[in-house]
């Protein structure tokens, strides 16, 4: 084992907290019983680095075998670091044939076309996505595993989603997906966040959405708390009325967890008490930016206890209904009403 | 201390071999001891002392990038450091080599985070890595870091002379900006009174013009003024906004861990604090400031070995008696963290003798700071206060305060505070306490600090409620009438409020106050029995406090009778249940007794007591005396006058004898009783049979033989019983 | 713009009624489950978000005793949502039919300022103002039972007083600066 292999070791074993590291271990499997049974769980971290190092070299293990632990352990825990959506464009007619071996076999052949030194490992979850570790290295050096791009595909779906890649690999990354994908395009969908499940849920509707009728659901069974005779709620209707809009705009029950959304305002400037600036001729530039350990719920609540008035503006709803934490707005035309431009990639 | 300088030697010079000679001799000092010996047996072959070597002989300018070395003993010493603790020396060899920044910059604030003792810290390493500081190369960052680590740790050193002999070294550093509020704490930590000098005040002076009113320079400030008041000028707020604050994020952890695991250790070292710090809960707490500290393990034990050494002061750890802490009074180490105080009975002892204030000072300024944080200021809306360590954080307090038997102006200010803020339900019985604890207030400021928000509270309130604050007023009361009869001055003008803070006030002064509360009083109680129909209970509790009221002069020397208003006193003598009307009885003859006496010696001793006071008090008298003896309710010139027709109307017979002892609701039962013990043969009853002159004497012995001793006393003071046949009006006051 | 009148209608035997306002709709609804666990008297307690209330209720809506304005102090839409729904009340209110209770006065997040203001508006208007620990079971009970002991009175429940006794008794005060009690 070399130095830069045993440098991965102990990051990777930095990383993982202290308790669940047995159980990673197990699930590796590079362990003989025994030599699992040795390790003292309760040291400190430090020593059992040492313990697990000595063990490696004494199995002979490499890198490869390394970068498993690792994919076993993101894998399992995907909700660390800042995950990016993209969406593949116009299918081939045998888009949807593609299977696993052959999708394998041509991403990895097609990604070392385009880069000689990369090091892709493809392993199939059970949930049926792919998660790819691509582990890069440019023209004179060799694959760098300190910092690995994950990404993870369900195949016969036009979403992909990534981590850590930087702007000098994503054309590689692209061509590889949407040739060995046989899409022809890729295009990056503007949604990010910190948990992989919640943005996967919010691209394929998988929460429970509400749709606008126009008999309003019995009040009793959104509100099981049927309140006791003597109290009595005013202003009830209005406020059924106001939950039904945001459970409309955000869906109800549980939301996927979002942890920000960002509007990026190019509008004219618009007031008459300054001349200056309105008079000028580029636009007024600003980033307005929501942050939130779950945004849609918070925005949901703000919606339905009237903080925010109902029916919700369609720059706050436009976040489920398009799948999207991250607009561009800018002035469409002439007219008071700034509209919403879908930003282009 | 000058050998000490010497020893660091030439700041740029290679430093390494005054070090070597410094550890050396440090070690050579003690190798007579055994458990050195044995150490030095194992010592070839153990790499934590071959880490320690590497990191005392290491040139100076050795790389510290790609040196596998160093990083290999830099792991070694924090295992052994979070592990177990540094010994003294390690402590030493480590902080020279951080501070002389031998290897750069990069390594020092990683060795100062692992710089956790497992016993005590040489005096003679901090005093070194202070010098280290003057040279001036290191970034600042890590400069305050080892102020921090100095304050966290400062319980831990062996002594502190050499420390309070570079005073004013250390004071020197207060002119950086950045270092200056953890400089000044140190500083307040140090200051003795010969350290505060004219030069050191003229520059916190200049420091606070430039800075603004910074706390921490109000801080020093203010324990200056109280050594010196004659250097400090300068007035001070009487409650300043917040105090030092504890800087031991970066050790806290390890130093729990490090103590828990020595526990042997530790246990002895905290041994005098009593049943301070529940051990099960080291966990993360929002509380921070509602743990006591432990009465800190300043374990110096060479100190207690070589008693003849240098070192002059004795912690309080030390001392286990209070014959010990006699005989050391004049030389007691006072730990940093003052709330440690609050759990140890001898540290009180120790503060309610000694004329000392600084360390009073330092108590307050730490108490206030935690109360108003934990209670006023609570980050998380105050979910978590009923927590278990509020309660005991604030019993403690309590139980403090009554062993000094005087409340800290800190929790009289937060009171203040507190009661304008409060729902009346929260951690009620300590507040109430607490209230109850509070001195002599001005009348002038009385209305607006105590009885605006008691009224809003009582009269919202619940029963219960007024009950307690009924309670605590009671006990207020008899707490400023002690202090009074306890602290007045022999010529009987002045009297010292409290024994620590000077607080001067005269008598007349002390008397409006007390006629105030027992005015406020006497509001609450009347609109509150009103209110709450008359409650028995809450009758119970005024009654209570009138006992106090009626008793002020007799029992307390205070020339001040205060006569209850009708709306307390007519309740009580309608009241269905006969204690009520015992317990009035008893307060009627009181107040006689009081104003007997006081009518006597008002010449020789100069005071007055109003006429209105004695018109008032025979007033309730002869309506009491018509009311229960004489069977002359409604007459004309009494308190209760209603017209002859609307009476006759109320078809009520014989209306005028309707609260006599054998009418009265309260009684009633009685009188069938004792009729039917009387005439046990006679079918039907005729009460008013009781009145004829034996049976009635009778009937009188009977009740008192019941227990209505009050009665008892109002009936033979008030009523001589050779009269009472007849038309007796016996209440002999004249005005 | 409707009033809501004190006196517009006759008050039903040995009942109680209680309007709670609350822009966040938060601690009215423990409060209103703890207040009609009264048995004594009935108390029946209408929530509502802020004033005006809907007209349609006006004929089922029985006398309101209490107005009770509950301002969370961290938030500035509480309060501000209160002061404007005070306009909607008939002076007559005002005599002793209204009261504050205030959440989270201990709270660090509370500018001094908004406490200030709270009780310069409750002073003004003549009203007390209640305290009260809304995150805890013991301070929803003890809300419950002072707010009880108001609408009693204010419902004429309480032989010899009136609301109009009591609130003079405990409506707010501006208190001055107590910073520091100085004793010269």
């Amino acid at each position: 084992m070399d130095e830069s292999t045993k440098r991965l070791l102990q990051r990777l074993i930095r990383r993982i907290p202290t308790q669940m590291l047995r159980t990673t271990l197990d699930k590796w499997g590079r362990l003989t019983g025994g030599q699992l049974h040795s390790m003292d769980f309760t040291q400190s971290k430090w020593a059992l680095t040492e313990k697990l190092l000595a063990i490696c070299e004494e199995n002979e293990l490499a890198v490869k075998h390394i970068t498993e632990l690792e994919m076993i352990y993101i894998i399992d825990n995907p909700n660390q670091g800042m995950w990016y959506a993209f969406q593949l464009m116009d299918p081939e007619d045998d888009a949807h044939s593609v299977e696993l071996t052959q999708f394998k076999e041509q991403f990895k052949s097609h990604l070392r076309e385009l880069i000689r030194h990369v090091s892709v490992k493809i392993k199939k979850h059970t949930d049926e996505a792919v998660w790819i570790r691509i582990a890069w290295g440019d023209t004179f050096s060799r694959p760098n595993h300190m910092k690995p791009t994950y990404v993870v595909h369900s195949l016969q779906t036009p979403y992909v989603f990534v981590t850590s890649l930087t702007s000098k690999q994503k054309p590689l990354l692209s061509q590889a997906l949407v040739l060995s994908t046989r899409y022809q395009a890729i295009k990056d969908a503007n949604l990010s966040g910190r948990k992989l499940t919640a943005i996967r849920d919010l691209l394929m509707r998988q929460y429970h959405q509400v749709f606008p009728t126009r008999y309003p659901t019995p009040l009793a069974e959104n509100n099981p708390a049927v309140s006791n005779q003597h109290i009595e709620k005013e202003q009830a209707e209005s406020a059924a009325n106001r939950l039904q809009a945001a459970c409309e705009a955000f869906g109800g029950g549980m939301l996927p967890q979002l942890q920000s959304a960002v509007y990026k305002l190019e509008t004219k400037f618009r007031d008459h008490s300054n001349k200056t600036m309105t008079e000028r001729e580029e636009p007024f530039r600003c980033v307005v930016k929501f942050a939130s350990t779950n945004l849609l719920e918070s925005l949901r609540h703000c919606a339905s206890s009237g903080i925010a008035s109902t029916p919700v503006t369609p720059l706050l709803s436009s976040i489920p209904l398009k799948g999207k934490n991250y607009f561009v707005i800018t002035d469409n035309g002439p007219g008071p009403s700034s509209q919403m431009r879908q930003p282009q990639k | 201390m000058a050998a000490k300088l010497n020893l660091s030697g030439p700041p740029d010079s290679d430093t390494s071999s005054p070090n070597d000679q410094s550890v050396s001799s440090r070690s050579s000092n003690r190798s007579l001891r055994v458990a050195d010996k044995e150490r030095r047996k194992n010592e070839a072959d153990d790499p934590f002392v071959l880490a320690l070597k590497y990191f005392s002989d290491v040139e100076a300018g050795t790389p510290v990038y790609g040196n596998d070395d160093v990083e290999r003993n830099m792991v070694l010493v924090e295992k052994v450091a979070y592990s177990k603790g540094l010994s003294p020396e390690t402590i030493s060899i480590m902080l020279e080599f951080a501070m002389s920044l031998r290897m750069g910059t990069i390594l020092c604030p990683r060795v100062l985070k692992c710089l956790i003792p497992a016993t005590v810290v040489p005096q003679e390493a901090v005093v070194r890595a202070f010098v280290w500081l003057g040279v001036g190369k290191i970034p600042v960052s890590t400069q305050i870091l080892f102020i921090k680590w100095v304050l966290t740790v400062f319980d831990m050193i062996d002594a502190k002379d050499q420390l309070r002999a570079i005073y004013g070294f250390i004071f020197s550093f207060v002119t950086e900006e950045n270092l200056c509020p953890f400089i000044c704490h140190l500083l307040y930590l140090l200051t003795r009174k010969e350290s505060v000098r004219v030069f050191r005040v003229r520059k916190l002076l200049e420091l606070q013009s430039k800075l603004g009113r910074q706390p921490f320079l109000l801080n020093l400030l203010s324990l200056y003024k109280v050594f010196c008041p004659e250097l400090v000028t300068l007035s001070i707020p009487s409650r300043i906004k917040s105090v030092f604050r504890n800087h031991n994020m970066p050790w806290r952890s390890a130093l729990i861990a490090v103590q828990k695991r020595d526990g042997s250790q530790a246990a002895s070292s905290i041994s005098l604090a009593s049943t301070i710090q529940d051990k099960t809960n080291p966990r993360k707490r929002k509380h921070c400031h509602l743990v006591l500290p432990a009465l800190c393990s300043v374990v110096n034990k060479e100190a207690q070995i070589e008693p003849s050494s240098s070192r002059k002061v004795v912690p309080l750890v030390q001392l286990h008696s209070f014959d010990q802490l006699l005989e050391n009074m004049h030389r007691i180490e006072l730990p940093a963290q003052m709330g440690s105080l609050l759990g140890s009975s001898l540290a009180l002892q120790y503060l309610d003798c000694v004329q000392d204030e600084s360390a009073l000072l330092r108590l307050n300024f730490w108490l206030g700071y935690a109360l108003h944080e934990e209670f006023l200021f609570c980050g998380d809306g105050g979910a978590s206060q009923n927590s278990e360590e509020a309660l005991q954080f604030l019993n403690k307090l309590l139980s403090t305060q009554h062993f000094l038997q005087e409340g800290f102006s800190s929790s009289e200010a937060f009171l203040y505070k507190f009661l304008n803020v409060w729902d009346g339900s929260l951690l009620r019985p300590q507040i109430l306490g607490l209230l109850s604890n509070i001195p002599v207030i001005p009348s002038s400021q009385i209305r607006l600090l105590l009885f605006e928000p008691l009224m809003q509270l009582f009269f919202t309130s619940s029963l219960f409620f007024k009950c307690g604050l009924m309670e605590c007023l009671n006990n207020m009361l008899l707490k400023w009438l002690t202090w009074h009869s306890v602290y007045a001055l022999e010529d009987d003008l002045d009297i010292s409020l409290n024994s620590h803070t000077s607080i001067n006030m005269t008598l007349s002064g002390f008397k409006d106050s007390v006629m105030e509360l027992v005015d406020f009083v006497g509001r609450l109680a009347s609109v509150g029995l009103q209110l709450e129909g008359c409650h028995s209970l809450l009758l119970s509790f005024i009654l209570d406090f009138y006992e106090t009221v009626c008793d002020t002069f007799l029992k307390y020397g205070l020339p001040l009778v205060v006569i209850p208003p009708t709306g307390v006193f007519y309740p009580a003598l309608f009241a269905s249940d006969p204690v009520s009307v015992d317990r009035l009885a008893y307060i009627m003859y009181r107040y006689k007794v009081n104003l007997t006496s006081a009518k006597s010696q008002e010449k020789e001793q100069a005071f007055h007591i109003s006429r209105q006071t004695f018109r008032e008090f025979n007033h309730y008298a002869t309506v009491m005396v018509n009311c229960l003896w004489n069977s002359k309710m409604f007459q004309p010139g009494m308190g209760i006058q209603l017209g002859e027709e609307l009476l006759l109307k109320s078809n009520v017979p014989q209306y005028w004898a309707s609260f006599d002892l054998v009418h009265h609701p309260a009684f009633m039962s009685y009188a069938v009783d004792f009729h039917q013990k009387c005439w046990p043969g006679r079918k039907d009853m005729d009460l008013n049979s009781i009145k004829h002159s034996k049976p009635w004497s009778w009937y009188l012995e009977y009740l008192f033989s019941q227990g209505y001793d009050g009665l008892k006393q109002f009936v033979q003071s008030n009523i001589s019983r050779q009269k009472a046949a007849g038309d007796g009006q016996g209440n002999s006051l004249s005005t | 713009m409707s009033l809501l009148k004190p006196f517009s209608k006759l008050p039903g035997l040995c009942t109680a009624n209680i309007l709670l306002v609350e822009s966040e709709e938060q601690f009215q609804q423990s409060l209103a489950d703890a207040l009609v666990e009264e048995t004594a008297v009935t108390v029946n307690v209408r929530l509502a978000k802020s004033l005006p209330l809907p007209m349609e209720n006006e004929e089922s809506r029985p006398r309101i005793d209490l107005v009770v304005f509950i301002i969370n102090l961290t938030s500035e839409l509480s309060f501000q949502s209160a002061e404007a729904s005070l306009k909607y009340l008939d002076p007559g209110y005002f005599l002793g039919k209204v009261c504050f209770m205030v959440t989270n006065a201990r709270n660090a997040s509370v500018p001094t300022e908004r406490l200030d203001a709270v009780r310069k508006l409750a002073a003004s208007l003549n009203c007390p103002l209640l305290f009260a620990e809304d995150q805890t079971p013991d301070g929803v009970t003890n809300a419950t039972e002072r707010l009880l002991t108001i609408l009693k009175v204010a419902a004429g429940l309480v032989p010899m007083a009136t609301a109009l006794y009591l609130s003079n008794l405990t409506r707010c005060t501006v208190p001055p600066d107590i910073d520091q009690p100085s004793f010269d």
